[in-house]
């Protein structure tokens, strides 16, 4: 199996100069395979259609969260309205300050552990699929390999019970 | 008095190659085009490897080389407040201090900017800075307001209160070490100064922001309901930190009667708090030590020390004499002023590690007879010491790159996403520098040169 054979193939995309209000949305409604609607990330392309970053929705939480709460324990000091204040004033970012640049990918030969390795030592749920031609075709989710795996597990029960 | 050298030197290849490397020091860490500690170790690296200094002489002697008084003092301090930062204490005192404030704008900046001074005295002026600004950040979104006022009042007062004491900003740990002076001093000489100065501060903060700083009483209502003792998360280990930093206080008090310098008892604080800590991994507490200040600081010493070595700083020493006829009280009013300015425009580390032995040539040649502490504490030469460390801490507020801490407050803040334009901080940052020094150039001429007590 290899990622190509998983990957769900890529529908919907970021822009760099999108405003985090118009992407947000877009993450609300954009269709994950057939029937499940709302995605937890998309992956942000320039006009010649190469990755230039993912925005996911920890990127979004990253946007509301003032950087000075990171520098010290401060959650115990927060007020109710805090992260709808913050989200009013977060709205008008663009994507390209808010998303996760370094963006780790993997080919549409790759290998399922090659897949698996990305994920494990990255702490990833979802990796974009770049074709040979340096586009991106599709991204392969978590839910989907583990899918695979219960799979194989399941063939290998029914192998041992014969 | 003498006007002449000592001992004549001469301007040989050393002591061009040794001008040209700590000019280009200097220049390069001026521009900010390299990381000025990468500057730091890579000339002086250069001092050792061109033979204008000898590694032993960088290393083991205490005129050409590294102060190492200096170095574990500020390691040891380090490690003190690295311990006592998960405590919560830091966010307990800043809360506590808002609350004190009753969530009124002005009231608050003035308690933030008292708070600051008094904690810069005890700790250090980076540290208090790393640990207010977060919390002045997320009251002023409490509030409301505009966190710029807050942010540069508080750095501003963080550089005052910092001149306080022996401890309280790196000009003061470095002029202590070279001129053999004790806590008690700093305490005795510029303590009293620099509570006159805050007050005149305070005053001014309010002429310039007290009206502008307005709030809703809703929003106040979000700084009174914080619960500070919420932030206190480990007390057992908080009782310690205060115990032994108790302790380290009055070891400082006491240093100079016990004959201690403030390095032992800043390591003896360090090392008791690691052990009542039960840690059993040093490597994070160690690792969060500022090691590239740690090194700025190495670096700066053996270059200097290079200067020193080939007789550039005792050159400029003859013309400092030469402007001010030895006059004492020009040339401290001198050293003052222009130590106020340069620091604004310099780091002040750098700038003081130039200044210690320049003064220190100075007085040799003043009163050629005398050495050691009789040269170092000649009643004629202490209003001098204490007109450096005035002039190189408080012209610190003078720009964004005076002081480490303003460094750390304008860096803090862009992340923040309110950016402090240079000539911004300029705009408040000068005046009130100019202000302190003026106040600090009639104390200085009152107490040493009228009243001479």
């Amino acid at each position: 199996m290899k990622a190509k054979d998983l990957m769900i193939p890529l529908r919907e995309y970021l822009r760099p100069d999108t405003t985090l209000r118009e992407a947000a949305n877009i993450l609300r409604t954009a269709n994950r395979g057939e029937e499940k609607v709302g995605v937890k990330g998309l992956p942000v392309l320039d006009e010649s259609g190469k990755m230039i970053g993912f925005l996911s929705i920890g990127d979004i939480l990253k946007a509301v969260f003032p950087s000075y709460m990171s520098l010290m324990d401060l959650g115990d000091f927060t007020w109710d309205g805090m992260v709808e204040d913050m989200a009013k004033k977060a709205g008008g970012k663009k994507v390209s300050d808010m998303m996760t640049k370094k963006v780790i990918s993997v080919n549409e030969d790759s290998s399922l552990m090659e897949c698996v390795d990305h994920m494990l030592k990255n702490n990833v749920k979802r990796l974009p699929v770049i074709s040979k031609d340096g586009g991106v075709t599709g991204i392969l989710y978590e839910r989907d390999v583990f899918f695979a795996i219960t799979k194989a597990m399941l063939e290998e029960n029914q192998g041992g019970a014969k | 008095m003498t006007h002449e050298a000592a001992q004549p030197f001469i301007m040989d290849t050393a002591f061009w190659t040794a001008t040209i490397i700590f000019l280009m020091a200097y220049a390069v860490i001026v521009s900010e085009k390299i990381h000025k500690t990468i500057v730091a170790i890579f000339c002086a690296s250069l001092m050792l490897v061109l033979k204008i200094l000898h590694q032993h002489e960088a290393f083991h002697v205490e005129e050409f080389g590294v102060d190492w008084n200096v170095i574990f003092l500020l390691i040891s301090m380090m490690v003190i407040i690295n311990l006592m930062r998960p405590t919560g204490v830091f966010e307990y005192i800043a809360i506590k201090s808002a609350k004190w404030g009753r969530g009124e704008p002005f009231r608050i900046m003035a308690i933030f900017a008292i708070v600051t001074a008094v904690l810069s005295a005890l700790l250090d002026n980076v540290t208090t800075v790393l640990l207010i600004t977060p919390v002045t950040l997320l009251i002023a979104d409490a509030l409301e307001v505009d966190p710029i006022p807050y942010l540069i009042s508080c750095v501003l007062a963080s550089n005052i209160g910092g001149t306080a004491t022996l401890i309280g900003d790196p000009p003061n740990i470095m002029i202590a070490s070279k001129a053999q002076l004790n806590f008690m001093d700093f305490i005795y000489h510029l303590s009293p100064i620099v509570i006159i100065i805050m007050v005149f501060y305070v005053f001014a903060i309010k002429l310039i922001w007290g009206k502008k700083l307005v709030t809703r009483d809703e929003l106040k209502q979000r700084i009174m309901s914080m619960n500070e003792n919420e932030a206190i998360k480990d007390p057992v280990m908080l009782k310690k930190s205060l115990v032994v930093l108790g302790l380290v206080l009055t070891g400082f008090v006491f240093h100079g009667a016990l004959h201690f310098q403030p390095a032992t008892v800043a390591l003896f604080g360090a090392g008791l708090l690691l052990l009542l800590s039960k840690t059993h991994e040093p490597h994070h507490i160690l690792a969060e030590v500022e090691w590239p200040t740690i090194f700025f600081f190495i670096g700066l010493f053996i270059i200097v020390g290079g200067v020193v070595k080939v007789g550039l700083i005792k050159w400029m020493s003859v013309q400092v004499l030469d402007i001010t006829q030895g006059n004492l009280f020009a040339t401290s009013m001198v050293i003052m002023w222009f130590s106020a300015f340069a620091s604004a425009i310099v780091d002040n580390i750098p700038y003081v590690a130039t200044m210690n032995p320049l003064i220190v040539d100075m007085a040799g040649q003043l009163w050629p007879d005398l050495s050691g502490v009789q040269l170092l504490h000649h009643p004629d030469l202490m209003p001098i010491w204490w007109s450096l460390a005035l002039g190189a801490c408080l012209g610190g507020n003078g720009s964004a790159i005076g002081a480490s801490a303003n460094v750390i407050v304008v860096g803090m803040s862009e992340k923040a996403g309110k950016k402090i334009s240079f000539m911004k901080f300029m705009a408040y940052g000068m005046p009130l520098m100019i202000m302190t020094v003026i106040i600090s150039t009639v104390y200085v001429w009152l107490r040493y040169y009228v009243l001479k007590i």
